[in-house]
């Protein structure tokens, strides 16, 4: 690639940006990728609030933590009663059961300032305990390697690409636009590269720009004291993994998805297919995990979230769980994938001509 | 045929099942061609083939000697304004201009000065900070217009250039062609309309139905057309005189008094040897106050050649 290639990229970037990041097009991709942001601040807000709320109840009912903590199922009204005094908020009912009998039913709430303890008792036995601990900064960190790996990177990025990606080509063949580059004395490759790294520059500013208002979000309730403690433990180093892993998952599915637009006229079926594919990684087969972008893209992730608790049981026993494979592996995989993908369209850019009326 | 000019050997290009152009054979050289033909007639397939937005599905186009396939070069030396009416979205002309000019690998001082050049030219430089969604049609080709000719290319072509064009800027544009046609460069137009068509060309392509049916200046493809006798019209003042004076030549086929007494209307097979005989007329006393070819016109030829129907398409 000489001098003046370069500058065409160039050109091409300044061309394609305004279009990647102003178009009524990827207004959804903003959406999807400040979500989380809007999520934690809610979060960094809400938080504190309730943990002011829990010290003002804890003032007008004093619960001892070790008291909270030694509470099991089994253990009688009375004597949680006796133990705790008198809970902060508390519900009665009944309920019929099988054979005309009646169960009573009492909810009761404490906290020691900190947690909130929710305990139901049927019949005056502790029957489900619940307790909603304070948000601490390993807490909070595992949830943000939840929300990760599965939002963020499996359909926010994913989504995101698909829609800036798969524009490079095909809408400006819907736009009738792209005979103007086919008119200037550049090879296709040279006009290739130039949209994939616009695509790469918008999708990398505003997913990794994302990911880090997310942190900032996300730790914004906590004294800073605690936050320099965190970051110089392990903080940086994590937050630099998730913006290089956000980063590399924009190369990689940006390259799947700029070869959808030059191939497929309509490339939500390619996109459909894919998603399913990234989506199902988490039941596949170790052997058929590894063919897949997500896998790689995990393995580079920091903490590695686990499966959500949510999901059914039956569900939980298709999950099989690989171990990670190491980062320089993982990079390489990511790479060899992005660059076979872009040399496939490199190809098809070459015979590409201009037919709008069949586009 | 030399390297200065535009050739097509043997072309066809089909879409699928649909014919594009077949057996093309052509030789375009310097000055204003115009491809003339109905829809579907492959002028645009035409220009698109020799731009290598489409490629031949046989035969070979040479472009100054280049193969419309090496971008890098064959865009230095062509401007291609095509018929599509849209734009990159969110810029100006300007920009526009600007934009593409930078692509060529000009510097950003030389990009603006050759946009400003190439804005003024096609008399747009009130309009040329306004965003290019907010412009006419007429605007809109005129942008056209200019992004084709920045880069000063040797080989301009243009589909249906005129559409949307006010008859001033019509004018204006048309002796912008005629401009370039006079510095020894290739103008390839395309056009429905056949009386600019006319105006314009120092040769004509008829195409019809992927064919080229005719090509060539337009009074020799005439002159070539022996079953349609040239039909001259004489205004003078005997008539009557005349038309028997011009019935004793052999290759005068029909001659017809016009309703007012105002002249005539002469058909002849040698259009040449009539107008000789003229000359000799006029000595002899017949007062002859004007000649006009009447068919002498591409409209003509393409009638005669294509039928009125698709002419008429």
């Amino acid at each position: 690639m000489n001098m003046q290639e370069m500058v065409q990229i160039v050109a091409i970037i300044r061309l394609e940006l305004r279009k990647n990041f102003l178009s009524r097009r990827v207004i959804w991709v903003y959406v999807l990728a400040f979500a989380p942001v809007l999520l934690y601040i809610a979060n960094s807000i809400y938080a504190p609030r309730e943990q002011a709320r829990l010290a003002a109840i804890a003032a007008r009912h004093p619960v001892a933590a070790a008291d909270l903590s030694s509470l099991k199922n089994g253990d009688s009204l009375d004597d949680i009663i006796k133990k705790l005094g008198e809970p902060y908020e508390q519900h009665t009912g009944r309920r019929r059961v099988e054979g005309g009998r009646t169960n009573e039913r009492a909810w009761y709430r404490y906290t020691d300032g900190q947690s909130d303890v929710s305990l139901m008792f049927v019949n005056g036995v502790l029957r489900r305990l619940e307790r909603d601990d304070p948000e601490t900064l390993p807490l909070i960190s595992a949830i943000f390697a939840t929300i990760f790996r599965f939002y963020y990177l499996r359909l926010a990025v994913f989504f995101g690409c698909v829609g800036i990606f798969t524009n490079l080509f095909r809408g400006e063949m819907l736009d009738k636009s792209l005979h103007f580059y086919l008119l200037t004395p550049m090879r296709r490759e040279v006009l290739l590269a130039g949209k994939y790294l616009s695509g790469l520059i918008a999708t990398g500013v505003i997913f990794v720009s994302s990911t880090a208002l997310q942190w900032v979000a996300m730790l914004w309730q906590f004294k800073s004291a605690e936050v320099a403690a965190f970051l110089a433990a392990q903080g940086w180093s994590h937050l630099f993994a998730y913006l290089g892993v956000t980063l590399l998952a924009c190369a990689g599915y940006g390259a799947i998805f700029m070869a959808a637009g030059l191939v497929f006229r309509n490339p939500v079926v390619p996109a459909a297919i894919v998603l399913l594919w990234e989506s199902a990684n988490l039941f596949l087969p170790v052997a058929l995990k590894k063919l897949s972008l997500i896998f790689y893209l995990q393995s580079l992730s920091p903490v590695v979230a686990a499966p959500d608790n949510s999901m059914p049981p039956q569900l939980m026993l298709l999950i099989s769980e690989a171990a990670p494979t190491p980062s320089l592996v993982a990079l390489g995989c990511l790479f060899i994938v992005t660059t076979v993908v872009i040399v496939y369209s490199a190809l098809r850019a070459r015979n590409l001509e201009i037919n709008y009326s069949v586009d | 045929m030399s390297d200065g000019d535009i050739s097509f050997d043997n072309v066809s290009r089909f879409y699928g099942e649909v014919l594009g152009v077949n057996r093309v054979t052509l030789n375009i050289p310097p000055g204003i061609t115009s491809l003339v033909g109905p829809n579907g007639s492959g002028k645009t397939t035409l220009m698109n083939l020799m731009t290598g937005l489409v490629r031949p599905t046989r035969g070979t186009i040479e472009v100054l000697g280049l193969a419309p396939t090496d971008s890098q070069r064959l865009f230095r030396q062509v401007g291609y304004s095509t018929q599509f009416d849209s734009f990159p979205k969110g810029i100006t002309g300007f920009e526009f201009i600007y934009s593409f000019l930078r692509l060529f690998g000009y510097s950003s001082e030389e990009s603006k000065k050759l946009a400003a050049q190439a804005i003024d030219q096609v008399h747009l430089g009130e309009a040329a900070e306004r965003q290019i969604a907010g412009y006419s049609k007429g605007m809109r080709q005129r942008i056209k217009l200019a992004q084709a000719i920045a880069h000063d290319p040797k080989v301009l072509v243009l589909d249906e250039p005129l559409n949307g064009l006010d008859p001033l800027v019509r004018a204006e544009t048309i002796a912008l062609f005629r401009k370039f046609a006079g510095e020894g460069r290739h103008v390839i137009v395309s056009s429905h309309v056949l009386h600019e068509v006319d105006l314009i060309s120092d040769q004509v392509i008829l195409l019809s139905s992927g064919y080229v049916v005719a090509e060539g200046q337009i009074h020799s493809l005439r002159s070539e057309i022996q079953e349609h006798p040239m039909q001259i019209l004489i205004r003078c003042d005997r008539p009557g005189a005349l038309a028997s004076r011009v019935f004793e030549q052999d290759h005068v086929v029909e001659a017809q008094l016009l309703a007012d007494r105002s002249g005539l209307v002469v058909k002849t097979r040698d259009a040449d040897k009539f107008y000789r005989m003229l000359n000799h007329l006029a000595l002899d006393g017949i007062k002859i106050e004007g000649v006009a070819p009447v068919d002498d016109n591409v409209n003509s030829v393409y009638e005669y050649l294509i039928g009125g129907e698709e002419a008429s398409k």
